[in-house]
């Protein structure tokens, strides 16, 4: 490095450098997704890509929390389901208008995150883990009981919602699917504009030391409790836009859908698939899963492979395929968390990081 | 009061099932540091080699036990020899996600082979009961704790007294100690995974004859798991065999009194007592 | 007479070509997750009513997706079945809150849905001009068994277990207004979440509070499980009565030591007279070795009559509907005819029956219309 100092630097060609052509490419591709519902008619494609943006609005907000700070809460759950059954419960019952629920919504999660924080920021490491599980279960069966508010297991269906009216404009009725896709777009943006916000400042340092070592952080005189809590709360917010958004555009929710353990593990198997601790990470491991799953659970990848005349429609293999392919989409997904693990381990992103830079030095 | 005998009498005689989940993570953590998600798909695999024993071969879910024992011991061992090993140093939440994978495999393997109906392992015996000062027992739990208690006294005995048993706890105290000991402590770890996945597999075993078998049954059972473990101080056996029993009877008691769908709620809200107010666990020696 | 015969097959001979196209339908189940071992019992059903639809002359190029029993994925298949493959109508999906999801969906892409069996009120009490409904509705498993029982005795109390699922909860909710019309007083309710091992402390609890009817909602295994455990405890009501899936299976009838003299109400019974019923069972039974369920026999009906529909609609959504709207059909699961009625949209009046295990065997006891043997009541206690 010394010696590499003292060297004049070499006139360097003023290509664009790699960073730059990425980024340009990321700018147009988010503009380009703002025209997609004008182009795109196919409402299966139009769903797929709301499914992707919460996916993505999920991860990206637990990412804040367990990428950048080291928390891993297997609890993500619970802020989801505050999310959800608040704007529901509102719009059923009291007819609140989603819009304004949304954020009632997020001052609810907010309200769960300062109590799971109190309680699950004094333990670390696997205790962590275990106690946001069990809170998040804690506000399951809550749910599932208190039915005299969230109606227990017979969850919230809405039958109807309000028109949005702005000045006597009719925006929109909520028929189509456009306005969630706006919707999902919207809050996918804002969250991973958060997270390039929190990263880039103070704030993202102060995580970034808890996340590699907590009692140096603490030492240097950050305060552990408070940053934990502030980094929560950012996380809590967004899961619970997301799980509004879900509510509202499914239109109906119970506590397994919304506050079950497997929504915690999807959460944290998106950003680990994609690599945590990284904006990209949460947004490639939704696009990649999301469609996967769908992939897997529609049978396309058999009707794909006897296509392309790999397997023969009549064939044993193409029968059996097409018997038990879909069946085993959970299984695929297992082996998939398994072998990234093993292989992958700072998940696709970081896989390809260390690509990039071994193909640098080379 | 007699409704509270009887809850606290089954609670017991359930929790004695439930220490032996417990036992087995706890094993497990205590000499990896790895929590095994995947628990209760061991325990599932136990219920479904029990099934398959009786049905084909007409083995006595009791008697049957000395043939799954071994099996899934060597079962563990294949797993941790293949893929624990292997992350034994990675971060915590891609162990975490490892053993969920795993577990995601197991159930949905065993769904894809067996079909995802519901199995019922019917014995001469299964609603079979003794009265006692007007409070029933359930016979088959009575003999699933009996033997509860046997395998819990033997494994104390292997822990304590052999070397393999005293090379194990050391692990668990200091990996790396233990390796300058000289201890193998790879060796260690195999035989402590093959450990736990047979001991839940035996809890499997044991209930199968008063429960049902399907592939998803695994999920319930990892986070009752879980609580045991904490509750009687992660890594410690002691603390995981009186932890079953305490969960066993707090269930079985809170649903009595804070109504059957709150049991639950009363398991969780002991777990982070614990969890705050001891956190080496209620039998457990503080580590640092 | 010959000539009417020879004209009767001149008439089959030409009808049959007009049938003889490919018919898309679709078919939404939960195929894997934690709904998936009722789901299997539909996909059985619609296999043997392939068939049969086949023998008939129409050909369905059945589309199955699966749900996994989470709304948002029925949804997609939805979308991809009415947007890409272009089916006329769809059957399924399973449970009720996939349904719920989807009913909104069929309404707006114009597509047909047959639901067979997803029990909840609201789904058909929305208005909803697209959405049919083959089975009764959760409030009915309710009502029959308090009709029943009250004509047999004079029961004054009452306890209820349920599963905290949406479904038990609602059939709690459903036994608990009936009882009131019928001046039953409800002294315990209890729910529990299914698949925990130990209902001992609730079942004694209960035992405690002496009730006449013991009223419970739960699904195959847990029934059982209740039903063992009540026995070790000694709890021993008036009648037990079950209401849904668990106690109507055949698993449960086996277990004679438990089973005997117990009530449950169902959609449909493997010897019920309904037109093919006992042979619906029995193929049922040499093609995959299991006693057909109430969910079986929903979805082969649904699919048949969706099949015959679509097929005599030309695979066109809108004729379908119409067809569906205003047809009739006599088949395994008794006279369907898709209604308005009390709030109900296109809402299949459907018969449910009570059925009591006696030797081990399910005997249908209730509506008297159906009687195959008398029924005991009341319970005549545990045999040790």
């Amino acid at each position: 490095m010394m010696e590499a100092q003292t060297i004049p630097k070499p006139i360097i060609p003023r290509f664009p450098s790699l960073k730059f052509i990425l980024r340009a490419v990321a700018v147009l591709i988010v503009a380009a997704l703002f025209f997609v519902p004008n182009y795109v008619e196919d409402t299966y494609i139009l769903h797929m890509m709301i499914l992707i943006f919460i996916n993505v609005v999920m991860g990206s907000s637990w990412n804040i929390l367990g990428g950048y700070t080291g928390q891993y809460s297997v609890g993500h759950a619970a802020y989801f389901g505050a999310g959800a059954y608040t704007t529901m419960l509102l719009l059923q019952y009291k007819q609140v208008a989603p819009w304004y629920g949304v954020w009632v919504g997020a001052a609810a999660a907010l309200v769960v995150a300062v109590i799971i924080g109190s309680i699950c920021f004094r333990l670390r490491g696997p205790y962590f883990v275990l106690a946001s599980i069990a809170v998040a279960e804690i506000f399951r069966v809550a749910t599932l009981n208190l039915k005299d508010i969230t109606n227990g297991a017979e969850g919230v269906l809405i039958t109807e919602i309000p028109p949005l009216v702005i000045g006597g404009r009719l925006i929109t009725d909520w028929a189509s699917k456009v306005p969630f896709y706006y919707i999902g777009l919207v809050f996918a943006l804002l969250i991973i504009g958060v997270t390039w916000l929190v990263r880039n400042s103070k704030l993202g340092y102060y995580f970034q030391a808890i996340r590699e070592d907590q009692d140096a952080a603490h030492s240097l005189g950050i305060g552990l409790t408070f940053y934990k809590n502030v980094a929560l709360a950012i996380s809590a917010i967004f899961t619970s836009l997301a799980g509004s958004l879900y509510a509202v555009y499914v239109g109906f929710i119970d506590p397994s859908t919304v506050l079950g353990l497997d929504v915690s593990v999807q959460i944290v198997i998106i950003c680990i698939i994609g690599g945590i601790g990284t904006i990209t990470g949460p947004v490639v491991g939704a696009v990649l899963l999301v469609p996967l799953s769908e992939a897997l659970r529609s049978n396309m990848i058999t009707d794909l492979l006897i296509k392309v005349g790999i397997v023969g429609e009549e064939t044993r293999m193409g029968l059996f395929l097409k018997e038990h392919l879909s069946q085993a989409h959970v299984l695929i997904y297992g082996i998939l968390v398994v072998v990234t693990i093993l292989y992958m381990p700072a998940g696709i992103v970081g896989f390809v990081r260390r690509m990039t830079a071994r193909k640098a030095r080379a | 009061m007699e409704i509270f005998f009887q809850s606290l009498i089954s609670g017991i005689l359930i929790g004695g099932v439930y220490a032996l989940i417990g036992i087995g993570l706890t094993i497990i953590f205590g000499v990896m540091r790895v929590i095994n998600f995947a628990h209760g798909e061991l325990l599932m695999l136990g219920m479904y080699a029990t099934y398959f024993l009786h049905a084909v071969f007409h083995i006595d879910p009791f008697v049957s036990i000395v043939i799954t024992i071994p099996l899934m011991f060597l079962y563990g061992a294949i797993l941790q020899k293949i893929f624990i090993n292997r992350i034994l140093d990675a971060l915590p939440q891609n162990q975490i996600l490892l053993t969920i994978g795993l577990g995601l495999i197991m159930s949905n393997a065993v769904m894809l082979a067996f079909t995802s109906d519901y199995k019922i392992l019917t014995t001469t015996y299964s609603s079979s009961s003794v009265t006692l000062f007007g409070i029933s027992l359930s016979t088959p739990l009575m003999i699933s704790f009996a033997i509860t208690a046997v395998i819990t006294a033997a494994l104390y005995w292997f822990l304590l007294k052999t070397d393999t048993g005293q090379a194990i706890r050391a692990t668990a105290q200091d990996r790396e100690a233990a390796r300058l000991m000289g201890i193998n402590v790879k060796r260690m770890s195999i035989i402590a995974f093959g450990l736990g996945s047979a001991l839940a597999a035996t809890a499997g075993a044991l209930i199968s004859p008063t429960y049902y078998i399907f592939p998803q049954v695994g999920s319930a059972f990892t986070l009752k798991a879980f609580v045991i473990t904490v509750l009687g101080g992660m890594g410690s056996v002691v603390g995981a065999t009186l932890g079953g029993v305490l969960i066993g009877v707090a269930e079985s008691t809170g649903g009595v009194y804070f109504g059957s769908g709150w049991k639950e709620v009363v398991v969780f809200v002991l777990f982070l007592l614990v969890l705050l107010f001891k956190p080496a666990g209620l039998f457990g020696k503080s580590r640092t | 007479m010959r000539r009417f015969l020879v004209s009767l097959t001149l008439i089959c001979l030409l009808v049959t070509p007009a049938f003889a196209a490919k018919v898309k339908i679709g078919f939404v189940n939960s195929m894997t997750g934690p709904e998936a071992p009722i789901g299997e019992n539909l996909t059985n059903g619609v296999t043997l009513a392939l068939e049969d639809l086949k023998k008939k002359g129409i050909d369905v190029d059945l589309i199955k997706e699966d749900d996994t029993g989470k709304p948002e994925k029925s949804m997609a298949a939805f979308e991809k079945m009415a947007t890409r493959d272009k089916v006329a109508g769809v059957v399924g999906p399973y449970s009720s809150k996939c349904a719920n999801a989807i009913a909104k969906l069929s309404e707006k892409y114009k597509i047909p849905l047959l639901i067979p069996v997803a029990s909840k009120d609201e789904i058909t009490k929305q208005n909803l001009k697209w959405v049919f409904r083959l089975s009764a509705t959760t409030y009915d498993y309710a009502t029959i068994l308090l009709d029943m029982a009250t004509s047999l005795g004079k029961p004054k109390t009452m306890a209820i277990i349920n599963e905290n699922t949406d479904f038990g909860t609602s059939g709690a909710k459903s036994a608990n207004l009936y009882a009131a019309k019928k001046g039953i007083t409800i002294v315990a309710e209890e729910s529990y979440a299914p698949g925990s091992p130990d209902y001992r402390s609730t079942l004694a609890s209960i035992k405690s509070k002496n009730p006449d009817l013991v009223f419970m909602v739960s699904y195959v295994a847990d029934s059982i499980l209740l039903m063992r455990q009540s026995r070790e405890i000694g709890l021993s009501p008036q009648a037990f009565l079950g209401a849904g899936a668990g106690f109507a299976t055949q698993a449960f009838a086996k277990e004679q030591d438990i089973s005997n003299n117990i009530f449950s109400s169902t959609q449909w019974t493997g010897d019920v007279n309904w037109p093919g019923a006992k042979d619906f069972a029995a193929r049922y039974r040499t093609r995959f070795g299991k006693e057909p369920t109430y969910h079986a026999a929903t979805a082969y009906e649904s699919m048949m009559i969706m099949g015959q529909t679509a097929s005599q609609a030309k695979s066109d959504p809108k004729r379908t509907r119409d067809l569906l709207k205003s047809g009739k059909w006599n088949g395994i699961m008794g006279e369907v005819k898709f209604l308005d009625y009390l709030g109900y949209t296109n809402q299949n009046r459907h018969q449910m029956l009570v059925e009591q295990i006696q030797g081990g065997v399910h005997e249908t006891i209730y509506p008297p219309k159906y009687v195959s043997k008398k029924p005991v009541y009341p319970f005549p206690g545990w045999t040790k």
